[in-house]
């Protein structure tokens, strides 16, 4: 099948009985007068992991970036296009980006606990959200941390600061806060570049267990990584430097992995290049 | 010549360069504290009040005018010098013009010296608006010297805090505001405070812009801030060169020793505070 241009390999009955509520449609992104991404298009399904996979420099960031309007921070950038979350361009004027990035969590590539107490980590979301009891937020508290597998490890230490946690610990306890304004899609951009091959485990065996509740989409370089959990694969590609990111091929992740329609896509995977 | 020995003339010239900082620095505290402290510093001195005419004088008035002054300069600069560094620092773009300005500004206003200030505020505060001499256009002027120094402070360490800690808030649905509130300015205090108590101990030392502006010499200890004080740095300056007590020397010593104790003393907390909230930073 094919879905604007990028060919969509899953068949249409799996992609029927799957529910999608977000939507790429014709999204290019720049930075001033550099094109970063041109023309994506892409159905991401709900309560699935997606992945993002492609060469450094290939735009996959910047995509996942567009979800939460992260790219927003940056200055000069702009995009043209939608991004549809329920039927709404989340690009539309009075979009309200707040209430976007509570539905949309985010983890990022380091680690970035702020540095408060591991409690007031996990309570700041909700906390900025208007929750101001103290039971109700010690129970999101509990929740997200239990959700996160990290409330065993830290409910000793609460009231300690997050930043002495190990640095796998710190990424569940990103995770926790992000789950504790109860998002719909959770992003995350590439999270355990900075772990070791257990802690990476930790959050893999997570993100599979997160995926029975949540959409996840996240970005990596680690084609293993994603050939492990994620159930749908998007690969991206720049022909040459300077070039914009575009979707190369999207589709489950099996097939991609497998069976790949392109043959950039199968150079890609079997590491002939990038 | 060969690297080993080179670098062992580096070292050498290195070390001795700085123990020449060091020694110069060691000389005018030694003196000072030795001269104030063998023939003028004791408790009648400290908690005294000052002579017009005769022998004997003390300068608590002098002391409390001085603290006075310095908690009213930090009143008035510290909240716009906070306002500007957030601006700076958060809602402009490093290069835009108007950053630049405003920025080369605030680095003259930090280079210009403090008699200029003086002059300013005697013509502005004292003249112009009518309050006299007194401790409140005393502070006013010296809020205008300390603003940039604040300023620029609080700016660099509201810029040292990482951006990842403002994605992660705003990935959280934080506004802006609430990110600095919550996020920013409490990373960055640390180093905002320790910027301000550096100010505060030139703020202590500062002579040449309360002369014109704060008053001289007072009997009473001033309680009314739109009345005549007279900070220490101000009197030691009056007693060496205008008062007609017979005892000046001693006074300017005892005087000297006593602002330099007062300054000593604020940059220990200044450097105690800032340790202790990296301490806690980290610690929890």
């Amino acid at each position: 099948m094919r879905v604007d241009g990028v060919s969509v390999q899953c068949g249409f009955e799996l992609m029927e009985k799957l529910e999608c509520r977000l939507g790429v449609h014709n999204l290019s992104v720049y930075y001033d007068d550099f094109k970063a991404l041109e023309n994506i298009n892409l159905l991401i399904p709900c309560k699935r992991i997606t992945a993002f996979i492609g060469p450094s420099g290939c735009g996959k960031s910047t995509l996942l970036r567009c979800f939460n309007r992260m790219n927003d921070l940056v200055p000069g950038s702009y995009v043209e296009g939608s991004i549809f979350f329920d039927g709404t361009d989340i690009f539309s004027d009075n979009y309200d980006v707040t209430e976007l990035r509570r539905k949309v969590g985010m983890v990022f590539q380091k680690p970035n606990p702020f540095p408060k107490t591991v409690y007031e980590n996990v309570a700041y979301g909700p906390k900025i959200a208007g929750i101001k009891k103290k039971a109700v937020l010690d129970e999101i508290v509990e929740r997200s941390l239990k959700r996160a597998a990290l409330w065993d490890e830290v409910k000793d230490k609460l009231h300690s600061s997050a930043l002495r946690l190990s640095g796998g610990q710190q990424q569940r306890l990103c995770i926790a806060r992000a789950l504790a304004v109860e998002p719909e899609i959770i992003l995350l951009d590439e999270p355990c570049s900075a772990l070791d091959p257990i802690a990476t485990q930790r959050i893999e065996d997570l993100l599979v267990e997160l995926a029975e509740k949540y959409t996840i989409i996240i970005v990596t370089h680690n084609m293993q990584q994603a050939a492990r959990i994620s159930h749908f694969t998007a690969f991206m590609m720049i022909e040459e430097h300077g070039d914009p990111g575009r979707i190369i091929e999207f589709g489950e992740t099996s097939y991609i992995f497998t069976n790949p329609d392109n043959e950039k896509t199968e150079r890609y995977i079997t590491g002939r290049f990038g | 010549m060969n690297p080993k020995r080179a670098d062992r003339i580096a070292t050498v010239v290195f070390w001795s360069l700085s123990m020449t900082t060091l020694a110069a620095l060691l000389v005018i505290i030694v003196r000072i504290l030795s001269k104030g402290l063998l023939k003028a510093l004791n408790p009648f001195f400290v908690f005294g009040k000052p002579e017009a005419l005769k022998a004997g004088g003390g300068v608590l008035p002098m002391v409390v005018s001085t603290l006075y002054i310095t908690v009213l300069t930090v009143v008035i600069a510290f909240p716009i010098a906070l306002a500007t560094a957030i601006y700076l620092a958060e809602y402009t773009r490093r290069e835009s013009r108007l950053t630049r300005v405003i920025r080369l500004c605030i680095d003259t206003l930090a280079s210009l010296p403090s008699i200029v200030f003086g002059l300013f505020g005697m013509s502005l505060f004292v003249i112009f608006l009518g309050w006299g001499y007194s401790l409140v256009a005393g502070a006013a002027t010296l809020a205008v010297l300390s603003l940039p120094v604040i300023a620029r402070s609080a700016e660099e360490s509201i810029r040292s805090v990482p951006d990842t800690y403002r994605e992660a808030s705003y990935s959280l649905g934080a506004s802006k505001w609430t990110t600095i509130r919550q996020v920013v300015l409490p990373s960055a205090f640390p180093g905002v405070i320790t910027g301000t108590i550096l100010a505060i101990g030139r703020i202590i030392g500062e002579s040449a812009a309360v002369i014109y502006t704060a008053g001289l010499f007072v009997r009473k200890i001033p309680l009314n801030p739109l009345r005549t004080g007279a900070p220490l740095s101000a009197y030691i300056w009056y007693a060496q060169a205008e008062a007609r007590i017979p005892d000046f020397r001693s006074v300017v010593d005892g005087g000297a020793a006593l602002l330099l104790i007062i300054v000593l003393l604020v940059n220990f907390v200044a450097r105690k505070l800032a340790s202790y909230y990296r301490e806690k930073k980290i610690a929890g």
